[in-house]
């Protein structure tokens, strides 16, 4: 059993004043990608979360793409970590927590 | 919001669901024939789908690797590797226009490996192919295509809206003239006035437990056709491929095309006795058969207590140098290594639900049964029969998405935009709200959408049987009358709500199950990509047959029915056993 916590970034710009971060605690049978992390807190612990769900586990639409512990990375391509923050690139739209707009 | 609970409407000409290579083949067709595009996905348009995820290559018939190699040649195998039941007609036109399809793509500016001379290179993957045939790049064949096609739907400026999921078609009369979406990022009801519908909603992976797809691939398009009263042809034909990784659990269902190490040296698959085995179950006796004898050999061993620890057989990719593991399936291979496999050591292979064969039942202008919808891709129907040879899949998407997209702006042109009854456009929109009223007391769609993976893979995967289908036809129906009713999304807010789309995604799911095992339950022998244990011999006597599905408009009933098919003389069916 695999206990990680992540933090996850937290923003409804039609309620919230101001993002916030969120940590979680998850479990989970094995490692897990970031993105498989995120769809697993989604899951389990809280569906107010709104997140993509799309997972070519190539890493070749880069649509996953998201700043983790401040690097910008692939979210489907990288092993989730105790302690890391996952938060959307810097200078996105915002449609709801890791929602942003895409170009 | 309009009284009707619709919040905008849109029209167009004609209206792409699918944002994958053949949606965006089809869009660009479609443009060119001067009609007005509408490309909708509930992926971002030309970033989801199966297309770029696609590894190894497409079967063009060239003749660069061996002259002996001709389309009537690639005819031949795929009409053989469709045991008999591929409409002819279909597979003759991809066969016959694959390689002026590559000479268009290329047009559009993807680039796939040659040799020095400047000539494709040209790889067999198994025995399924006479000649090798597939043409490559690298081992990321998907990247070039969907980059070219990008690239001239930009150029072109075809309209394109993201994360849209299309919920229901809607008609006029007999034919369809619009759809009904769900915007992820608005939160808002769509409706889309169109004067023809190219479907190219791509897979149903997503149906099992583990499959090598994108968690997209619910199969939403085999409901939205059968819902909009289209017949679906072949469906029970669902490809499990067995060279899929089983562990650990980030990567499971992820191909790797060993296949094409066996060449090179590479130790074929063996138990956890170390005994090689896929030679006992291949009816030729090949240590490479074609691709749907790896998955069923495998669960083979594992019910004679020889699998892996997690339900798979072996292979060593260290019995290859790591030169020639990078230099033959570099990304694959980097992939793996980057959540901390190692490559030197033996791996879990197993079984991965990967393709279904058939669909959407379309004529040779690509169209449905139903007026006005086209379908192209992997949720159509008729040109594969019972088995998809590996690298037809790109093939066929390129050459239907190019007639599909020019016979939908054809019949776009021919008539307007129909009148969607307003009846049903409204009670589409009441029907896709209500889950956002419902109380939260009842089971998230992923409960409930686990639950049927769990069943799809007991009942309706490798191996079938009358009981199991029955059974779990059974508990499908149930699941439709008690469980759906209480599904609870998450929270009422309406953007970006992905509880939301994974509902309507739970419901699609279920109606094609359903489908899927009731033609899985009529079809009583084995055959390419189906095999029934209670059944298991080829039965050319009675079942060169098609399965067609068709929802009445009964209620919920859905209606199978066999229709003999006439094989085309390159078929040889199996003659009927002495005495
Ligand atoms: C890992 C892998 C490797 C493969 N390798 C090969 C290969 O080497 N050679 C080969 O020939 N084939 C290969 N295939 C098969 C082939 O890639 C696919 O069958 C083919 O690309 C499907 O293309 P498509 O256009 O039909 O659908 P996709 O590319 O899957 O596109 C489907 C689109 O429809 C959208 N969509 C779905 N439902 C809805 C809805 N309700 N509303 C709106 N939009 C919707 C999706 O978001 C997506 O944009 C491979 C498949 C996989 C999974
Ligand atoms: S999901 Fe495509 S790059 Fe990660």
């Amino acid at each position: 059993m695999e206990k990680l916590n992540i933090t996850l970034y937290r923003f409804d710009p039609e309620k919230d004043a101001e993002p916030r971060l969120q940590a979680y605690d998850i479990e989970s049978d094995g490692p897990l990608s970031v993105l498989q992390a995120i769809r697993h807190v989604y899951h389990n612990v809280d569906g107010t979360l709104s997140f993509r769900n799309s997972d070519c586990r190539r890493g070749v639409c880069g649509i996953c793409s998201m700043m983790i512990n401040g690097r910008r990375q692939l979210t489907c391509m990288c092993l989730a970590t105790d302690g890391m923050t996952v938060e959307p690139p810097p200078n996105r739209t915002i449609v709801k927590d890791l929602v942003f707009e895409t170009d | 919001m309009s009284s009707d609970g619709i919040d905008r409407v849109i029209a167009t000409d004609v209206l792409v669901i699918g944002g994958g290579g053949g949606g965006l083949r089809a869009a660009v067709a479609a443009h060119d024939a001067g009609a007005r595009v509408l490309v909708l996905s509930k992926g971002i348009v030309g970033k989801s789908g199966l297309t770029q995820t696609a590894v190894t290559g497409f079967q063009v018939a060239f003749g660069y690797a061996d002259p002996r190699d001709n389309p009537e040649v690639h005819y031949g195998d795929t009409i053989r590797g469709g045991y008999g039941l591929a409409d002819p007609e279909l597979a003759r036109i991809f066969c016959d226009e694959a390689v002026a399809a590559v000479e268009d793509i290329e047009s559009f500016g993807a680039r796939f490996d040659r040799d020095e001379d400047g000539k494709l290179i040209q790889r067999k993957l198994d025995s399924s192919q006479t000649y090798p045939r597939s043409i490559k790049k690298g081992d990321s064949l998907g990247t070039p295509i969907m980059q070219a096609l990008r690239r001239e739907m930009n150029r072109r400026d075809v309209p394109r809206l993201h994360e849209m999921l299309v919920t229901k078609l809607l008609k006029d009369g007999d034919r369809v003239c619009g759809a009904i979406a769900l915007d992820f990022q608005k939160g808002e009801i769509v409706e889309i006035r169109a004067g023809a519908i190219v479907m190219a909603t791509g897979g149903a992976g997503e149906l099992f437990p583990v499959h090598s797809n994108t968690p997209d691939s619910t199969g939403d398009g085999y409901a939205l056709a059968l819902n909009a009263g289209a017949d679906l042809v072949d469906i029970e034909f669902l490809l499990m491929l067995g060279h899929a990784v089983l562990h650990p659990a980030t990567v499971r269902g992820v191909l790797f095309t060993f296949q094409y190490l066996l060449t090179k040296g590479a130790r074929p698959l063996f138990n956890s006795e170390g005994e090689p085995f896929l030679s006992n179950y291949d009816p030729e006796g090949s240590d490479n058969p074609a691709r749907h004898i790896y998955a069923r050999a495998v669960y083979g061993e594992v019910r004679a207590g020889r699998g892996s620890p997690h339900g798979g057989a072996f292979f060593d990719p260290g019995s290859v140098s790591h030169e020639t593991l990078m230099d033959s399936l570099p990304s694959q291979t980097k992939y793996l290594e980057k959540f901390g496999v190692d490559m030197t050591k033996p791996i879990e292979v197993g079984a991965a639900a990967h393709y279904v064969c058939g669909g959407i039942k379309i004529d040779t202008g690509s169209q449905s049964t139903v007026p006005g919808l086209f379908a192209v891709g992997e949720c159509s129907g008729g040109p594969h029969g019972a088995g998809r040879i590996g690298g037809n899949s790109l093939t066929e998407i390129l050459v239907f998405g190019k007639r599909a997209g020019a016979e939908a702006a054809a019949f776009a042109n021919e008539g307007n935009t129909g009148n969607p009854d307003r009846d049903d456009a409204s009670s589409e929109a009441d029907r896709v709200t209500a889950y956002l009223s419902r109380d939260r007391s009842g089971p998230r769609p992923n409960v409930i959408k686990a639950r049927l993976q769990q069943l799809m893979n007991d009942y309706v995967g490798v191996v079938r049987n009358e009981e199991g289908l029955r059974d779990t036809i059974a508990e499908f129906e149930r699941m439709e009358r008690e469980e759906l009713p209480s599904m609870s999304v998450a929270e009422e807010n309406r953007v970006g709500n992905y509880d939301w789309v994974e509902a309507l995604e739970v419901t699609a799911m279920i109606r094609f199950a359903r489908a899927m095992a009731g033609a899985a339950l009529l079809r009583t022998e084995s055959r390419g990509a189906h095999y029934r244990e209670d059944y298991p011999e080829l039965d050319d006597q009675n079942w060169l047959k098609n399965v067609l599905i068709r929802h009445s408009g009964n209620g919920d009933v859905l209606d199978f029915e066999a229709r003999d098919c006439k094989p085309s003389p390159e078929y040889t069916p199996v003659p009927a056993e002495a005495g």
